[in-house]
Protein backbone atom coordinates (compact mmCIF):
# COMPACT_ATOMS: atom_id res chain seq x y z
CA UNK A 1 0.00 0.00 0.00
CA UNK A 2 1.22 3.53 -0.88
CA UNK A 3 1.61 6.14 1.81
CA UNK A 4 -0.95 8.46 0.38
CA UNK A 5 -3.41 5.57 0.34
CA UNK A 6 -2.18 4.92 3.99
CA UNK A 7 -3.07 8.81 4.92
CA UNK A 8 -6.08 8.18 3.35
CA UNK A 9 -7.40 5.41 5.47
CA UNK A 10 -5.47 6.07 8.62
CA UNK A 11 -8.02 9.13 9.46
CA UNK A 12 -11.35 7.32 8.51
CA UNK A 13 -10.18 4.39 10.78
CA UNK A 14 -8.84 6.33 13.57
CA UNK A 15 -11.88 8.29 13.92
CA UNK A 16 -14.29 5.23 13.96
CA UNK A 17 -12.46 3.96 16.57
CA UNK A 18 -12.35 7.08 18.59
CA UNK A 19 -15.86 7.64 18.33
CA UNK A 20 -16.48 3.65 19.11
CA UNK A 21 -14.13 3.74 22.22
CA UNK A 22 -15.34 7.40 23.62
CA UNK A 23 -18.06 5.81 26.42
CA UNK A 24 -15.16 3.29 27.53
CA UNK A 25 -13.02 6.43 28.53
CA UNK A 26 -16.19 8.75 29.94
CA UNK A 27 -17.06 9.18 33.59
CA UNK A 28 -18.98 6.54 35.16
CA UNK A 29 -21.60 9.50 36.29
CA UNK A 30 -21.55 10.87 33.08
CA UNK A 31 -22.42 7.84 30.44
CA UNK A 32 -23.35 9.98 26.81
CA UNK A 33 -23.24 13.12 28.38
CA UNK A 34 -26.35 12.50 30.80
CA UNK A 35 -25.41 13.57 34.80
CA UNK A 36 -26.75 10.51 36.80
CA UNK A 37 -25.63 9.46 40.76
CA UNK A 38 -23.72 6.97 41.46
CA UNK A 39 -25.73 4.73 42.36
CA UNK A 40 -27.64 4.87 39.21
CA UNK A 41 -24.29 4.45 37.00
CA UNK A 42 -24.75 0.84 36.21
CA UNK A 43 -28.78 0.87 35.45
CA UNK A 44 -30.10 -1.47 32.95
CA UNK A 45 -30.49 1.67 30.66
CA UNK A 46 -27.19 2.55 30.74
CA UNK A 47 -25.95 -0.71 29.86
CA UNK A 48 -28.12 -1.37 27.10
CA UNK A 49 -27.69 1.87 25.54
CA UNK A 50 -23.88 1.59 25.41
CA UNK A 51 -23.81 -2.51 23.76
CA UNK A 52 -25.97 -0.97 21.27
CA UNK A 53 -23.69 1.96 20.38
CA UNK A 54 -20.38 -0.08 20.64
CA UNK A 55 -22.14 -2.25 17.79
CA UNK A 56 -24.05 0.38 15.57
CA UNK A 57 -20.35 2.71 15.74
CA UNK A 58 -18.08 -0.22 15.17
CA UNK A 59 -20.06 -1.38 11.93
CA UNK A 60 -20.45 2.70 10.72
CA UNK A 61 -16.61 2.52 11.25
CA UNK A 62 -15.85 -0.56 9.67
CA UNK A 63 -18.00 0.71 6.88
CA UNK A 64 -17.12 3.72 5.92
CA UNK A 65 -12.78 2.47 6.17
CA UNK A 66 -13.82 0.26 3.94
CA UNK A 67 -15.77 2.86 1.43
CA UNK A 68 -12.50 4.66 1.99
CA UNK A 69 -10.46 1.19 0.83
CA UNK A 70 -12.40 1.11 -1.78
CA UNK A 71 -11.97 4.62 -3.08
CA UNK A 72 -8.71 5.55 -2.38
CA UNK A 73 -6.32 6.18 -5.58
CA UNK A 74 -9.88 7.11 -7.38
CA UNK A 75 -9.94 10.42 -7.88
CA UNK A 76 -8.85 13.32 -5.73
CA UNK A 77 -7.21 13.03 -2.39
CA UNK A 78 -9.71 14.65 -0.93
CA UNK A 79 -12.69 11.85 -1.69
CA UNK A 80 -11.66 10.22 1.70
CA UNK A 81 -11.45 13.18 3.70
CA UNK A 82 -15.30 13.56 2.69
CA UNK A 83 -15.89 10.43 3.92
CA UNK A 84 -15.32 11.56 7.66
CA UNK A 85 -18.14 14.06 7.46
CA UNK A 86 -21.02 11.47 7.27
CA UNK A 87 -18.78 9.17 9.54
CA UNK A 88 -18.97 11.61 12.46
CA UNK A 89 -22.37 12.69 11.93
CA UNK A 90 -23.27 9.04 12.26
CA UNK A 91 -21.26 8.39 15.25
CA UNK A 92 -22.97 11.84 17.03
CA UNK A 93 -26.54 10.24 15.61
CA UNK A 94 -25.41 6.92 17.81
CA UNK A 95 -24.70 9.31 20.75
CA UNK A 96 -27.93 11.35 20.45
CA UNK A 97 -30.01 8.18 20.76
CA UNK A 98 -28.42 6.52 23.37
CA UNK A 99 -28.23 9.84 25.21
CA UNK A 100 -32.32 11.04 24.51
CA UNK A 101 -32.93 7.07 25.88
CA UNK A 102 -31.11 7.54 29.03
CA UNK A 103 -32.26 10.95 29.54
CA UNK A 104 -35.70 9.87 29.54
CA UNK A 105 -35.60 7.37 32.12
CA UNK A 106 -33.72 9.12 34.53
CA UNK A 107 -36.41 12.01 34.04
CA UNK A 108 -39.25 9.65 34.41
CA UNK A 109 -38.02 8.01 37.03
CA UNK A 110 -36.29 10.74 38.86
CA UNK A 111 -32.89 9.73 39.58
CA UNK A 112 -31.92 13.05 41.47
CA UNK A 113 -34.84 13.52 43.56
CA UNK A 114 -34.14 13.82 47.46
CA UNK A 115 -29.91 14.04 46.40
CA UNK A 116 -28.21 16.56 47.59
CA UNK A 117 -26.68 18.70 44.50
CA UNK A 118 -23.47 20.12 44.98
CA UNK A 119 -20.69 21.74 43.37
CA UNK A 120 -16.90 20.95 45.12
CA UNK A 121 -13.57 22.97 44.31
CA UNK A 122 -10.44 22.82 46.18
CA UNK A 123 -8.68 25.85 47.32
CA UNK A 124 -5.62 24.03 47.30
CA UNK A 125 -5.63 24.08 43.47
CA UNK A 126 -4.71 27.47 43.11
CA UNK A 127 -2.82 28.13 46.40
CA UNK A 128 -0.85 25.17 45.47
CA UNK A 129 -1.60 24.97 42.10
CA UNK A 130 -0.21 21.84 39.76
CA UNK A 131 3.27 22.62 38.06
CA UNK A 132 3.18 22.38 33.93
CA UNK A 133 5.80 20.25 32.44
CA UNK A 134 8.01 22.58 31.03
CA UNK A 135 10.70 20.34 30.74
CA UNK A 136 8.83 17.99 28.63
CA UNK A 137 8.40 20.97 25.62
CA UNK A 138 12.05 20.14 25.13
CA UNK A 139 11.70 17.67 22.83
CA UNK A 140 9.24 19.93 20.63
CA UNK A 141 11.85 22.86 20.87
CA UNK A 142 14.26 20.87 20.41
CA UNK A 143 13.05 19.13 16.93
CA UNK A 144 11.87 23.12 15.81
CA UNK A 145 15.80 23.49 15.99
CA UNK A 146 16.74 20.67 14.11
CA UNK A 147 14.40 21.82 11.23
CA UNK A 148 15.87 24.69 11.32
CA UNK A 149 19.53 23.97 11.69
CA UNK A 150 18.89 21.48 8.73
CA UNK A 151 17.01 23.80 6.74
CA UNK A 152 19.77 26.66 6.88
CA UNK A 153 22.30 23.75 5.60
CA UNK A 154 20.28 22.78 2.52
CA UNK A 155 19.15 25.79 1.81
CA UNK A 156 21.70 27.47 -0.36
CA UNK A 157 21.88 23.80 -2.46
CA UNK A 158 18.35 23.70 -3.64
CA UNK A 159 16.84 25.00 -6.74
CA UNK A 160 14.40 27.84 -6.84
CA UNK A 161 11.35 26.07 -7.23
CA UNK A 162 11.38 22.35 -5.79
CA UNK A 163 9.35 19.80 -7.56
CA UNK A 164 7.73 17.42 -4.66
CA UNK A 165 6.79 13.81 -4.63
CA UNK A 166 2.87 14.83 -5.52
CA UNK A 167 4.16 16.42 -8.57
CA UNK A 168 3.57 19.95 -6.93
CA UNK A 169 6.43 22.92 -7.95
CA UNK A 170 6.94 24.63 -4.94
CA UNK A 171 9.38 27.52 -4.03
CA UNK A 172 12.05 26.33 -1.83
CA UNK A 173 11.84 29.40 0.42
CA UNK A 174 7.90 29.30 1.01
CA UNK A 175 8.12 25.76 1.58
CA UNK A 176 10.29 25.84 3.70
CA UNK A 177 9.24 29.05 6.06
CA UNK A 178 5.77 27.06 6.20
CA UNK A 179 7.13 23.95 7.70
CA UNK A 180 8.53 25.42 10.43
CA UNK A 181 5.37 27.86 10.68
CA UNK A 182 3.26 24.87 11.06
CA UNK A 183 5.35 23.03 13.58
CA UNK A 184 5.82 26.39 15.44
CA UNK A 185 1.93 27.10 15.27
CA UNK A 186 1.50 23.02 16.78
CA UNK A 187 3.79 23.24 19.41
CA UNK A 188 2.47 27.13 20.55
CA UNK A 189 -1.29 26.29 20.05
CA UNK A 190 -0.71 22.81 22.14
CA UNK A 191 1.53 24.74 24.98
CA UNK A 192 -1.20 27.12 25.31
CA UNK A 193 -4.38 25.30 25.35
CA UNK A 194 -2.32 22.80 28.33
CA UNK A 195 -1.76 26.49 29.92
CA UNK A 196 -5.09 27.60 29.89
CA UNK A 197 -6.52 24.27 31.29
CA UNK A 198 -3.49 24.07 33.68
CA UNK A 199 -5.92 27.19 35.19
CA UNK A 200 -9.26 26.02 34.06
CA UNK A 201 -11.14 24.28 37.51
CA UNK A 202 -10.24 20.52 38.66
CA UNK A 203 -12.68 17.89 37.75
CA UNK A 204 -13.72 17.12 41.23
CA UNK A 205 -16.46 14.55 42.20
CA UNK A 206 -19.10 15.99 44.90
CA UNK A 207 -19.33 11.87 45.91
CA UNK A 208 -15.91 11.74 46.50
CA UNK A 209 -13.84 14.98 46.23
CA UNK A 210 -10.65 13.81 48.01
CA UNK A 211 -9.61 11.22 46.39
CA UNK A 212 -11.41 13.02 42.46
CA UNK A 213 -8.73 15.55 43.24
CA UNK A 214 -5.70 13.34 43.54
CA UNK A 215 -6.65 11.74 40.22
CA UNK A 216 -7.18 14.49 38.37
CA UNK A 217 -3.94 16.00 39.61
CA UNK A 218 -2.29 12.47 37.98
CA UNK A 219 -4.44 12.85 34.81
CA UNK A 220 -3.48 15.99 33.92
CA UNK A 221 -0.13 15.57 34.67
CA UNK A 222 0.02 12.51 32.68
CA UNK A 223 -2.33 14.01 29.67
CA UNK A 224 0.13 17.01 29.68
CA UNK A 225 3.53 15.20 28.94
CA UNK A 226 1.86 12.83 26.62
CA UNK A 227 0.33 16.04 24.71
CA UNK A 228 3.83 17.89 24.52
CA UNK A 229 4.83 14.39 23.12
CA UNK A 230 2.29 14.17 20.30
CA UNK A 231 3.65 18.17 19.41
CA UNK A 232 7.43 16.74 18.97
CA UNK A 233 5.85 13.96 16.87
CA UNK A 234 4.01 16.07 15.11
CA UNK A 235 7.25 18.03 14.67
CA UNK A 236 9.06 15.44 13.71
CA UNK A 237 6.52 14.23 11.06
CA UNK A 238 7.23 18.22 9.79
CA UNK A 239 10.68 17.69 9.86
CA UNK A 240 10.55 14.19 7.87
CA UNK A 241 8.28 15.61 5.18
CA UNK A 242 10.84 18.22 5.06
CA UNK A 243 13.76 16.16 4.75
CA UNK A 244 12.19 14.91 1.72
CA UNK A 245 11.44 18.23 0.45
CA UNK A 246 14.76 19.37 0.68
CA UNK A 247 16.18 16.37 -1.02
CA UNK A 248 18.08 14.99 2.45
CA UNK A 249 16.35 11.36 1.72
CA UNK A 250 14.44 10.15 -1.76
CA UNK A 251 11.41 9.17 -0.46
CA UNK A 252 10.07 6.35 -2.59
CA UNK A 253 8.22 3.01 -1.92
CA UNK A 254 8.09 2.41 1.17
CA UNK A 255 9.80 5.24 2.61
CA UNK A 256 7.27 7.46 1.59
CA UNK A 257 5.13 6.45 4.32
CA UNK A 258 7.95 7.40 6.87
CA UNK A 259 6.50 10.86 7.67
CA UNK A 260 3.09 8.91 9.25
CA UNK A 261 5.13 7.39 11.79
CA UNK A 262 5.63 9.37 14.43
CA UNK A 263 2.17 10.88 14.09
CA UNK A 264 0.80 7.04 14.34
CA UNK A 265 2.70 6.90 17.22
CA UNK A 266 1.95 9.92 19.23
CA UNK A 267 -1.98 9.01 18.61
CA UNK A 268 -1.29 5.66 20.36
CA UNK A 269 0.28 7.52 22.93
CA UNK A 270 -2.58 9.66 23.60
CA UNK A 271 -5.09 6.82 23.36
CA UNK A 272 -2.98 4.66 25.90
CA UNK A 273 -3.35 7.65 28.47
CA UNK A 274 -6.52 7.93 27.77
CA UNK A 275 -7.62 4.24 28.11
CA UNK A 276 -5.58 3.75 31.32
CA UNK A 277 -6.45 7.49 33.31
CA UNK A 278 -10.52 7.85 32.22
CA UNK A 279 -11.67 11.16 31.83
CA UNK A 280 -10.35 13.55 34.89
CA UNK A 281 -8.53 9.79 35.95
CA UNK A 282 -11.89 8.01 36.90
CA UNK A 283 -9.90 4.98 36.22
CA UNK A 284 -6.73 5.61 38.33
CA UNK A 285 -6.51 4.20 41.93
CA UNK A 286 -6.54 6.83 43.81
CA UNK A 287 -8.73 6.53 47.30
CA UNK A 288 -7.92 8.62 50.54
CA UNK A 289 -7.45 5.84 53.30
CA UNK A 290 -9.81 6.78 56.65
CA UNK A 291 -11.80 9.69 55.14
CA UNK A 292 -15.80 9.40 53.87
CA UNK A 293 -15.23 12.62 52.16
CA UNK A 294 -18.19 12.88 50.33
CA UNK A 295 -20.22 16.43 50.19
CA UNK A 296 -23.40 15.22 48.05
CA UNK A 297 -24.08 14.44 44.45
CA UNK A 298 -22.80 16.15 41.50
CA UNK A 299 -25.27 18.84 40.12
CA UNK A 300 -27.58 18.07 37.65
CA UNK A 301 -26.49 20.63 35.02
CA UNK A 302 -27.51 18.49 31.85
CA UNK A 303 -29.19 21.90 30.48
CA UNK A 304 -26.36 23.91 30.65
CA UNK A 305 -24.97 21.10 27.99
CA UNK A 306 -26.25 21.60 24.56
CA UNK A 307 -27.18 18.62 22.41
CA UNK A 308 -24.99 16.88 25.62
CA UNK A 309 -21.75 17.99 24.04
CA UNK A 310 -21.18 22.17 24.03
CA UNK A 311 -21.25 23.82 26.92
CA UNK A 312 -23.27 27.04 26.78
CA UNK A 313 -22.97 29.01 30.53
CA UNK A 314 -23.02 33.02 30.23
CA UNK A 315 -22.76 32.87 34.06
CA UNK A 316 -19.49 30.47 33.89
CA UNK A 317 -16.40 32.38 34.16
CA UNK A 318 -14.64 29.19 33.05
CA UNK A 319 -13.14 28.91 29.35
CA UNK A 320 -12.70 25.53 29.45
CA UNK A 321 -14.11 22.41 30.86
CA UNK A 322 -13.91 18.60 31.24
CA UNK A 323 -15.63 17.48 28.30
CA UNK A 324 -18.62 15.16 28.62
CA UNK A 325 -18.34 12.57 26.53
CA UNK A 326 -14.74 10.53 25.98
CA UNK A 327 -11.55 11.80 27.56
CA UNK A 328 -10.23 15.48 27.66
CA UNK A 329 -11.40 18.90 27.72
CA UNK A 330 -14.36 21.70 25.52
CA UNK A 331 -14.97 25.02 25.72
CA UNK A 332 -17.45 27.58 27.26
CA UNK A 333 -19.34 28.31 24.09
CA UNK A 334 -21.02 31.31 26.43
CA UNK A 335 -17.76 32.27 27.26
CA UNK A 336 -16.18 35.31 24.53
CA UNK A 337 -12.66 34.34 25.26
CA UNK A 338 -13.48 30.84 24.14
CA UNK A 339 -14.83 32.50 20.64
CA UNK A 340 -11.67 34.43 20.42
CA UNK A 341 -9.75 30.84 20.81
CA UNK A 342 -11.54 29.32 18.40
CA UNK A 343 -10.77 32.20 16.04
CA UNK A 344 -7.27 32.28 17.03
CA UNK A 345 -7.37 27.86 16.07
CA UNK A 346 -8.66 28.24 13.04
CA UNK A 347 -7.08 31.71 11.41
CA UNK A 348 -3.70 30.53 12.21
CA UNK A 349 -3.74 27.60 9.68
CA UNK A 350 -6.09 29.17 6.90
CA UNK A 351 -3.60 32.29 6.80
CA UNK A 352 -0.68 29.75 6.03
CA UNK A 353 -2.61 27.75 3.96
CA UNK A 354 -3.66 30.57 1.54
CA UNK A 355 0.14 31.81 2.02
CA UNK A 356 1.00 28.20 0.98
CA UNK A 357 -1.60 28.67 -2.38
CA UNK A 358 -0.46 31.91 -3.12
CA UNK A 359 3.51 29.95 -2.92
CA UNK A 360 1.88 27.40 -5.22
CA UNK A 361 2.05 24.34 -2.69
CA UNK B 1 -25.97 23.93 56.64
CA UNK B 2 -23.63 21.29 58.50
CA UNK B 3 -19.88 21.51 59.38
CA UNK B 4 -19.31 18.26 56.89
CA UNK B 5 -19.74 20.63 53.79
CA UNK B 6 -16.04 21.24 54.76
CA UNK B 7 -13.89 18.59 54.29
CA UNK B 8 -9.82 18.23 54.03
CA UNK B 9 -7.62 15.84 52.77
CA UNK B 10 -3.81 14.93 54.09
CA UNK B 11 -1.54 17.99 52.54
CA UNK B 12 -4.09 20.35 53.68
CA UNK B 13 -6.19 20.65 50.92
CA UNK B 14 -9.77 22.25 51.70
CA UNK B 15 -12.38 21.51 50.03
CA UNK B 16 -15.58 23.97 49.41
CA UNK B 17 -19.16 22.84 48.66
CA UNK B 18 -22.15 24.66 47.94
CA UNK B 19 -25.51 23.63 46.56
CA UNK B 20 -26.33 26.38 43.38
CA UNK B 21 -29.69 25.41 43.49
CA UNK B 22 -30.47 25.46 47.06
CA UNK B 23 -32.68 27.64 49.26
CA UNK B 24 -29.16 29.73 50.60
CA UNK B 25 -27.91 32.87 48.21
CA UNK B 26 -24.71 31.57 46.97
CA UNK B 27 -22.52 34.00 48.24
CA UNK B 28 -23.75 32.74 51.98
CA UNK B 29 -23.02 29.30 50.97
CA UNK B 30 -19.30 30.24 49.72
CA UNK B 31 -19.13 32.84 53.33
CA UNK B 32 -20.34 30.01 55.58
CA UNK B 33 -18.16 27.54 54.23
CA UNK B 34 -15.09 30.02 54.69
CA UNK B 35 -16.32 30.93 58.10
CA UNK B 36 -16.01 27.32 58.42
CA UNK B 37 -12.69 26.14 57.33
CA UNK B 38 -11.22 28.78 59.41
CA UNK B 39 -13.01 27.84 62.67
CA UNK B 40 -11.95 24.31 61.90
CA UNK B 41 -8.27 25.36 61.47
CA UNK B 42 -8.12 23.92 57.86
CA UNK B 43 -7.90 28.00 56.78
CA UNK B 44 -5.59 29.87 59.62
CA UNK B 45 -4.72 33.05 59.90
CA UNK B 46 -1.99 34.36 57.27
CA UNK B 47 -3.21 31.11 54.74
CA UNK B 48 -3.90 32.60 51.39
CA UNK B 49 -7.48 31.80 49.69
CA UNK B 50 -8.04 31.34 45.85
CA UNK B 51 -8.64 35.43 44.10
CA UNK B 52 -12.08 35.80 43.75
CA UNK B 53 -11.82 35.08 40.00
CA UNK B 54 -10.10 31.87 40.17
CA UNK B 55 -12.75 30.55 43.22
CA UNK B 56 -15.85 31.95 40.52
CA UNK B 57 -14.04 29.30 37.86
CA UNK B 58 -13.70 26.42 40.00
CA UNK B 59 -17.07 27.03 41.92
CA UNK B 60 -18.48 28.08 38.26
CA UNK B 61 -20.49 30.93 39.22
CA UNK B 62 -20.19 34.64 38.80
CA UNK B 63 -17.31 36.66 39.32
CA UNK B 64 -19.30 38.85 41.32
CA UNK B 65 -20.93 36.21 43.80
CA UNK B 66 -17.51 35.51 45.08
CA UNK B 67 -16.75 39.32 45.50
CA UNK B 68 -19.79 39.85 47.54
CA UNK B 69 -18.62 36.74 49.54
CA UNK B 70 -15.41 38.15 50.06
CA UNK B 71 -16.04 41.30 51.05
CA UNK B 72 -18.69 40.32 53.31
CA UNK B 73 -15.55 37.88 54.92
CA UNK B 74 -13.65 41.39 54.72
CA UNK B 75 -16.13 43.87 56.86
CA UNK B 76 -16.46 41.26 59.34
CA UNK B 77 -12.85 41.41 59.96
CA UNK B 78 -12.04 37.44 58.61
CA UNK B 79 -10.23 38.19 55.41
CA UNK B 80 -8.02 40.30 54.07
CA UNK B 81 -7.75 41.54 50.46
CA UNK B 82 -4.96 42.85 48.76
CA UNK B 83 -4.28 43.64 45.32
CA UNK B 84 -0.83 41.77 45.62
CA UNK B 85 -1.33 39.83 48.66
CA UNK B 86 -5.08 38.31 47.12
CA UNK B 87 -7.59 36.94 49.76
CA UNK B 88 -5.40 36.07 53.08
CA UNK B 89 -7.46 35.17 56.52
CA UNK B 90 -6.60 37.64 58.82
CA UNK B 91 -7.64 35.86 61.85
CA UNK B 92 -8.76 32.96 63.33
CA UNK B 93 -9.08 31.42 67.16
CA UNK B 94 -5.98 31.74 67.82
CA UNK B 95 -5.47 35.15 67.05
CA UNK B 96 -7.36 36.62 70.46
CA UNK B 97 -10.67 37.86 71.69
CA UNK B 98 -12.95 39.07 69.07
CA UNK B 99 -13.56 42.58 68.49
CA UNK B 100 -15.38 44.78 71.16
CA UNK B 101 -19.47 44.43 70.18
CA UNK B 102 -19.10 42.12 67.95
CA UNK B 103 -20.04 39.13 70.77
CA UNK B 104 -23.13 41.18 71.74
CA UNK B 105 -24.25 41.00 68.40
CA UNK B 106 -23.19 37.28 67.44
CA UNK B 107 -25.30 36.07 71.15
CA UNK B 108 -28.67 38.06 69.39
CA UNK B 109 -28.33 36.01 66.07
CA UNK B 110 -27.45 32.97 68.19
CA UNK B 111 -30.19 33.36 70.40
CA UNK B 112 -32.62 33.88 67.56
CA UNK B 113 -31.22 30.33 65.73
CA UNK B 114 -31.63 28.24 68.77
CA UNK B 115 -34.89 30.15 69.19
CA UNK B 116 -35.85 28.54 66.23
CA UNK B 117 -35.10 24.72 67.17
CA UNK B 118 -37.08 25.54 70.38
CA UNK B 119 -39.92 26.74 69.07
CA UNK B 120 -39.85 23.98 66.03
CA UNK B 121 -40.28 21.79 69.57
CA UNK B 122 -36.33 20.36 69.61
CA UNK B 123 -35.47 19.27 72.91
CA UNK B 124 -33.28 21.25 75.09
CA UNK B 125 -30.60 18.25 75.34
CA UNK B 126 -30.38 18.05 71.79
CA UNK B 127 -29.85 21.02 71.48
CA UNK B 128 -27.33 21.65 73.39
CA UNK B 129 -25.73 18.13 72.47
CA UNK B 130 -25.50 19.85 68.59
CA UNK B 131 -24.09 22.89 70.11
CA UNK B 132 -21.24 20.65 71.75
CA UNK B 133 -20.94 18.36 68.75
CA UNK B 134 -20.32 21.61 66.50
CA UNK B 135 -17.80 23.36 68.93
CA UNK B 136 -16.07 20.06 68.89
CA UNK B 137 -15.12 20.30 65.07
CA UNK B 138 -13.59 23.88 65.68
CA UNK B 139 -9.68 23.94 66.11
CA UNK B 140 -9.22 26.23 69.41
CA UNK B 141 -5.63 27.24 70.68
CA UNK B 142 -3.72 24.43 72.62
CA UNK B 143 -4.08 26.72 76.00
CA UNK B 144 -7.35 27.70 75.79
CA UNK B 145 -7.99 23.88 75.17
CA UNK B 146 -6.37 22.62 78.48
CA UNK B 147 -7.15 25.31 80.63
CA UNK B 148 -10.75 24.30 79.62
CA UNK B 149 -9.52 21.30 81.65
CA UNK B 150 -11.47 18.76 79.41
CA UNK B 151 -9.28 19.27 75.89
CA UNK B 152 -12.60 20.42 74.81
CA UNK B 153 -13.96 23.94 74.20
CA UNK B 154 -16.39 25.25 76.97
Amino acid sequence: MRAASLAGILPVLIVGMAICSAPAVSRPTLPFGVRVPRARAGAPVIKRERRAYYWRTAAIGLCCTAVAVAIVGHGSWWLTRIILVPEMAAGFCCFRIAQRKIAAVKNKDEWFAGLRQTVVTDTSWRTDPPRFPLRWLVPALAVIAATIAVGALRYPGLPAHIVTTSGHRVSKSAVSALLVAFQLYVTAQWTGIMLIIYRSRPDIEAADPAASTLRYRRFLAAFARALLTMAALVDTTLLLIALGIWQVYRPSGAVQALPILPVAAGLVLLATVAARSGQGGSRLNGNVRGLALATGTDRDDDRLWKAGLFYVNRDDPAIMVAARFGAGWTLNFGNRVAWLIIAGVVATPACLAVIGAAAGM
Amino acid sequence: MSAAAVTEIPGGVVLLSIEPDGPVPIYQQIRDRIVEAIAGGRQPAGSALPSTRQLAVDLGVNFHTVNKAYDLLRQEGLLRLGRKSGAVVRRDASSGPPDPGWAEDWTGRLRTLLAEAAAQGMPATDIAGECQDAVADFAFPAAAAAGNGSGSPP
